[in-house]
């Protein structure tokens, strides 16, 4: 009985510090070396500071309140006034309370440079005249578009919901996804002046802790006034800023954010931008996309075959030809010869100036292409595809079957489901060009063999690029080269580092017991 | 701790390290250099000569074992003293040296003679050093990594030969086992040549991981697995060419490809021309690397990097000297190749010997 006293009597002494301790930990980590300005006891003064604080900003407003004995003071911009009314004023003309100094919604503080960040914020501070408490109310206004479906990430099948600019709508996204408690959000500030809100989410307990840590070492190295968006952060923390090759996968689609966080890799969000990162990347990443997973896997593999084809053809057709027809021509088949021969014959220039007119032109038409509007982008491609191509073989000026040749490549290029590889890849073909018309087939055994050094040697977060080809996994191959059925992959790729190795179990023992009841 | 162990090979890594360093430059002109020394017997020599091999290779692993933490120059330096380990030591990179000359001059000279014949040959032999130079600079990781994808090549090159299984005339091959014991040794000769480059397991093997039996193992797969290589080529361009043949034609599988035509494509020779420069950046790159870590080691220096550039710049200048005429180049290769003997095979010998005396001070003071 006297041990229950003593218990009891133990924490009631504690209730106050346990108090302290709730606040903290509701308050996170933030709050510990911010500049303090104490709140005066003159209405006036307090008023002057902020305004002053704020430039005198025109969208600053100061709603005066009992005869000048109170104020309201928000950014008339960030702020909803619905929301103002509803917390505020209604709570007091349904006489809950007779002071909103008493109101429960609101969050008080005696230190007033703590209420610029929450102005800024879109927060409301309610201040009064003999007294040195503020209040700050939150009446943030949410401005944000559905999430419909990324234009330059469409599937057929499957989701069609994508991420918007809101971060917070980002974060509901795939918390509605993964309903688990590993799911894990931790948020950073950016940019000095900007003061960009970011976030990362990944597993916990499955996402590699070293490479969490490596990523917010050097989320937090940034020093940079202003960050945009992902992008931005991109060039600065990935592992090799000289590549040519995009070393995270941006996307917009949460499906594909999801799935990458169940296979233990990290998600960096942004507030202001649609696009997530997803780290560490391999270079087979960039060649799968969600609808692999929703066909039949015997299409799915068929599909990703092709995909990987387009990457050989868009860096090496060109230069193949270029080659051929300027060093080997042995190597065409005698009933190819002449075909090819008298195409190329009445063409003033070497094919190697030919191919690279052919690019460039290329090249422009998509660049044109982009920023029209997509009526005008359509005749831009008509224009641009079929009378310059036409006109072009017709004058005399580029052989067609060069145009057949680019055309094939450009159209190779753009089937990587990922925007950057695919101007990775058509950037690359400048080099093979320039090494097929000088050495031949030499000149394009050297230079594949810098690029693919180079996407061995290449790490992005400390994990090889080109896995699982180098270093070589065999058990990774399953969704690399082929899409194997999903209940054939019981182990995450290797290349994730994640903790867990298996994702599951057997799933079709059914069919086991089916087969011997019938038997 | 963990990180020390990731940076170790696997014995996968190893095997591929092991095979592509051995499959090079030689594969066009094994089998006529078989055949000039032992005629249509070239074959039979080429075993011998892969048992041969086969026993070297046990001493080298007794001596690997005995030194498991150390590569094949601080053994020397412990085995033979601190000066004459390090004279040592030098001329083991000074030789590693002049076989990636060798490799640069048999390349340039093959890619000159068979497809660009009006390119500059030092052009062609530059690309070689720096994309080799490139990969090398990466760290031997990497170099394993980026062996291991590239061994897809070579069953490649098999697939390009199976079109000449129809063509082939065993009756070639007879009658067997007439030449003289003096033809055969000359045979082996040539034979254990092509095997060169398995030197290699003493540079590398503190670098990987796993018991020495597993080394062993893997050692003798990838020997083995050279071997049987070598025979594939060998036995098909002496069933293809006549004995009479054989003689005239210097590289026996180039010409052979270049005689078949396919509906898609013409000239097979060119694309396994093209899977061959592949094979020899993966030679020449091991070597500069062998160098670089004797000159590294001779100098007791961290920056491995520096030594590689020198060593690759080395073979590279040292290349232009018997580049110009088909005679200086045979001097050029025949003095390498008596070279050879003695760092790849009778310097091992001696520094097995050397550590059965030593062998109570292996733990090593020295790390």
């Amino acid at each position: 009985m006297s041990f229950f006293k003593f218990f009891s009597k133990h924490h009631s002494n504690d209730s106050s510090e346990d108090q302290k301790e709730i606040k903290q930990l509701a308050a996170g980590s933030t709050a510990k070396n911010e500049p303090q300005h104490p709140t005066s006891i003159k209405l006036s003064e307090n008023i002057k500071y902020l305004l002053k604080n704020l430039n005198h900003s025109s969208d600053v407003k100061v709603r005066v309140l009992k005869d000048g004995q109170s104020a309201l003071i928000y950014l008339e911009s960030l702020v909803d006034q619905e929301k103002i009314q509803r917390t505020i004023f209604a709570p007091i003309e349904d006489n809950d309370t007779n002071s909103i100094l008493g109101l429960p919604s609101g969050k008080k503080t005696t230190n007033l440079e703590e209420t610029i960040p929450a102005l800024l914020s879109g927060q409301v501070v309610y201040l009064e005249n003999g007294t040195t408490t503020a209040i700050q109310f939150n009446a943030t206004a949410h401005y944000s578009r559905s999430p419909d479906e990324p234009t330059n990430e469409k599937v057929l099948r499957g989701s069609h919901e994508g991420f918007v600019e809101n971060l917070t709508v980002n974060v509901n996204l795939l918390r509605k996804r993964i309903e688990h408690r590993d799911l894990t959000f931790k948020y950073f500030k950016i940019g000095k002046k900007m003061n960009t809100n970011v976030a990362i989410a990944y597993m916990d307990g499955l996402a590699d802790p070293k490479i969490i840590k490596m990523l917010e070492k050097r989320i937090k190295a940034i020093t940079s006034e202003a960050i945009m968006s992902p992008g931005y952060i991109e060039e600065f923390i990935e592992d090799n800023p000289g590549s040519p090759f995009p070393q995270m996968l941006n996307t917009e689609r949460p499906d594909k954010a999801v799935g990458n966080v169940m296979d233990g890799r990290i998600l960096l969000l942004a507030e202001g931008s649609p696009t997530v990162l997803i780290l560490p990347a391999t270079f087979f990443m960039f060649y799968q996309s969600p609808d692999d997973y929703n066909m039949r896997w015997y299409t799915g593999t068929f599909v990703r075959l092709i995909r990987l084809a387009s990457f050989l053809i868009a860096i090496g057709l060109p230069a193949f030809y270029i080659a051929i027809v300027s060093f080997h021509f042995e190597v065409l088949p005698d009933d190819l010869v002449m075909p090819v021969k008298s195409s190329i014959n009445e063409i003033a220039y070497p094919p190697i100036l030919e191919a690279l007119v052919m690019v460039v032109i290329i090249e422009l038409i998509r660049e044109a292409g982009i920023r029209l509007p997509s009526p005008v982008g359509q005749t831009i491609g008509i224009v641009g595809g079929l009378v310059i191509g036409d006109a072009v073989v017709r004058a005399g000026l580029i052989s067609n079957v060069m145009v057949i040749v680019i055309a094939l490549t450009a159209i190779a290029s753009f089937v990587v489901p990922s925007n950057e590889m695919s101007t990775t890849l058509r950037l690359l073909t400048f080099p093979i060009i320039l090494a097929a018309g000088t050495l031949g087939f030499v000149g394009i055994v050297f230079a594949l063999l810098f690029i693919f050094i180079h996407l061995t040697r290449l790490e992005s977060f400390g994990v090889p690029y080109f896995a699982p080809i180098a270093p070589l996994q065999l058990k990774d191959l399953k969704d690399t080269f082929v899409r194997l059925p999903l209940f054939m992959m019981k182990t995450r790729p290797k290349d994730a580092r994640p903790l867990q190795k298996g994702a599951m179990g057997e799933s079709r023992e059914w069919k086991k017991s089916e087969q011997s009841k019938k038997s | 701790m963990s990180n020390q162990k990731n940076r170790k090979l696997s014995q996968r890594q190893f095997f591929f390290l092991i095979i592509q360093t051995q499959i090079g430059v030689g594969i066009l002109s094994l089998p006529y250099d078989l055949h000039i020394a032992a005629k249509q017997d070239g074959w039979l020599s080429l075993i011998i000569g892969a048992f041969i091999i086969q026993f070297v290779l046990i001493v080298l692993w007794l001596l690997g074992k005995k030194y498991p933490e150390w590569d094949l120059f601080q053994m020397i330096e412990f085995l033979t003293g601190k000066w004459l380990g390090k004279v040592l030591s030098l001329s083991y990179a000074v030789y590693f040296t002049f076989v990636g000359a060798l490799v640069l001059v048999l390349f340039g000279r093959m890619i000159s003679g068979w497809i660009l014949p009006n390119t500059p040959i030092w052009v062609i032999t530059f690309l070689m050093t720096s994309v080799s130079l490139y990969l090398v600079c990466s760290g031997i990781k990497v170099v394993a990594r980026f062996f291991t994808m590239l061994s897809a090549l070579l069953l490649f090159l098999l697939f390009l030969l199976v079109f000449s299984l129809n063509e082939l005339k065993l009756m070639y091959l007879f009658p067997v086992a007439t030449s003289s014991w003096k033809e055969l040794a000359a045979g082996v000769n040539s034979g254990m040549l092509a095997f060169l480059g398995f030197i290699l397991i003493l540079v590398i093997a503190p670098k990987v991981k796993g018991a020495a039996v597993d080394t062993l193992k893997t050692i003798f797969i990838a020997h083995w697995f050279v071997a049987i290589f070598y025979l594939i080529i060998v036995l098909i361009s002496f069933t293809f060419f006549s004995t009479e043949e054989l003689p005239l034609v210097s590289s026996p599988i180039l010409y052979m490809l270049k005689s078949f035509e396919f509906t898609v494509v013409s000239r097979v020779d060119l694309f396994f021309l093209s899977v061959w420069i592949v094979s020899v950046t993966t030679t020449f790159t091991i070597y500069i690397y062998m160098s670089g870590v004797g000159l590294m080691r001779v100098f007791h220096s961290q920056n491995k990097k520096v030594f590689l550039i020198v060593t690759a710049a080395a073979a590279f200048f040292i290349s232009f000297w018997p580049i110009g005429s088909q005679k200086t180049i045979d001097a050029f290769t025949s003095h390498i190749m008596t070279a050879s003997y003695g760092m790849a095979i009778f310097l091992p010998f001696i520094l097995y010997g050397l550590s059965l005396f030593r062998k109570k001070n292996a733990a090593g003071s020295e790390r």
